[in-house]
């Protein structure tokens, strides 16, 4: 699995930098930073509260797909 | 050679093509109505879906508005009925390119010849083309009611800048939301106007898909480079033997295009790449991506000798930012820091690694390209302006005017 973040919705509360700091970290405005990991195990769980308690609703765990963007 | 090109207040851009002009055919003597335009490319040839598919693949057609997606691919996505939308992308954002409205302005019929073919083939039921411009729309506008079988097509002006105009914001606008790209990812072939199927894609697009449908996939692809057959539109600007929108074979020679002298290259706009030289690259599209600089919409520059390059780097960066749509915190603040950190290098102090690090922190943070486009545009300039960088800081200035060769406003003759 993996964190997707809606950017648009994003406030930069940082609250999942503070419930996922393995994964995630604060940029001096709020706005997360991602480490480039897999979730597995505990993170996943983690990450699950992560999404769950953003004020924004802006995440959201999701299977990676494969590349494949359309402009 | 110092041709200056001042895309600020002339709306006469000049254009040329080098071999056989395809696109721009018949055009040395001004617009084509219908007529003239049948006299030289003849009728499209009608495809099915597949069809169509298959012909574009192998001519290898890759999209032209920025982001080089296989087209017939693309196509293979979109499913065929009425409820599907074809869309024409004429929003043509960037005030360094001219190649969508030349094209719109003096062959506004290989636009229509193109999005009729792909609509005929996904027996779509709605044609849709924006145009962001005034003289474009006249002359889009006047090829529509000259033929039969455009009386369904849908014009619509979409004036939203650089980042509104990126095809899923358009989508979005043509839907009744914003001008501004969606904050999820969602495919147009898929979810596009209304929700339904859409195939979207630039105007130049089209008008190589009519070439195909016009010239079949072997006349096609008789010029130009291998991995990327035909031509391709470019604007060049700068301190370049021939500015202005110019049609060419694929896979010639970087350096041909905007000339050989030692000097910084822009390769692909705003959302581009700065090289250190032209050396020895081709102009394709694949090859170019291969050396890390793609072409995007086609914008090649150099900067004459006489301006302040970090200025004009300066300048479109503030110009970015201002395009930034608002929506996503890391590029609304991220691009206006960055932009303040080249404004004003500080005498004594090291700007690089604070700009370094600001352009870091843009890519992979929006909900579009821009943040990603932007910060590699200023890094790559960063890269290759490191003895401009180093006179700033140490005089406060290099001693040369800022020019504005890199346009940052709209360039319209009203």
């Amino acid at each position: 699995m993996k964190i997707e973040v809606d950017w648009t919705r994003c406030d930069g509360h940082g609250l999942c930098a503070r419930l996922l700091p393995e994964l995630i970290v604060a940029d001096e405005l709020g706005f997360p930073v991602f480490a480039e990991r897999g979730l597995t195990g505990d993170l996943l769980l983690h990450a699950r509260r992560a999404v769950a308690v953003c004020p924004a609703l802006a995440l959201r765990l999701e299977r990676p797909e494969p590349n494949h963007t359309v402009r | 050679m110092s041709t200056t090109f001042d895309l600020g207040v002339s709306a006469a851009v000049p254009v040329a093509a080098w071999g056989q002009a395809r696109l721009l055919a018949g055009t040395t003597s001004g617009r084509l109505d219908l007529s003239r335009h049948r006299e030289v490319h003849g009728l499209p040839r009608r495809y099915d879906a597949a069809q169509l598919a298959t012909a574009l693949a192998c001519v290898g057609l890759l999209g032209r508005g920025g982001a080089a997606f296989p087209v017939a691919a693309k196509l293979r996505g979109v499913a065929t009925g009425r409820r599907t939308h074809v869309l024409v992308n004429g929003s043509e954002g960037e005030p360094a390119s001219h190649k969508d409205r030349i094209l719109m302005r003096l062959a506004p019929h290989v636009v229509l010849d193109g999005a009729l073919a792909v609509a005929s083939a996904l027996e779509a039921g709605h044609l849709t083309i924006v145009v962001q411009d005034g003289l474009s729309l006249a002359s889009m506008t006047a090829a529509v009611r000259e033929r039969q079988d455009a009386r369904a097509v849908r014009l619509v002006r979409h004036d939203h800048g650089f980042v509104g105009g990126e095809v899923r914001a358009v989508v979005r606008s043509l839907s009744g939301g914003p001008a501004a790209p969606p904050g999820r990812r969602v495919l147009p072939t898929v979810h596009g106007i209304d929700g339904r199927p859409t195939f979207a894609s630039n105007v130049e697009t089209f008008g190589h898909i009519a070439l195909v449908a016009s010239l079949g996939v072997d006349r096609f692809a008789e010029v130009g480079a291998p991995d990327e057959p035909g031509t391709t539109l470019v604007t060049l600007l700068g301190d370049v033997p021939h500015a202005g929108v110019l049609e060419v074979p694929t896979g010639l020679p970087l350096a041909a295009l905007v000339g050989a002298d030692h000097g910084p290259v822009l390769v692909g706009g705003y959302h581009g790449t700065w090289l250190p030289r032209a050396s020895e690259l081709l102009v394709s599209r694949p090859a170019l991506r291969a050396a890390g600089a793609p072409l995007n919409a086609g914008v090649l520059a150099r900067l004459p000798q006489d301006t302040c390059a970090l200025g004009e780097v300066a300048a479109v960066a503030r110009w970015l930012a201002d395009e930034s749509s608002g929506q996503c915190g890391p590029c609304f603040f991220g691009l206006p820091n960055l932009a303040d950190i080249l404004d004003q290098p500080a005498v004594g102090r090291p700007m690089l690694p604070d700009a370094y690090r600001r352009a870091g922190l843009l890519p992979g943070r929006g909900a579009c390209a821009h943040p990603d486009g932007s910060a590699g545009f200023v890094r790559s300039a960063l890269e290759v302006l490191d003895e401009e960088i180093a006179q700033h800081q140490a005089h406060g200035h290099c001693g040369r005017p800022l020019r504005g060769v890199l346009p940052t406003h709209a360039r319209e003759a009203p």
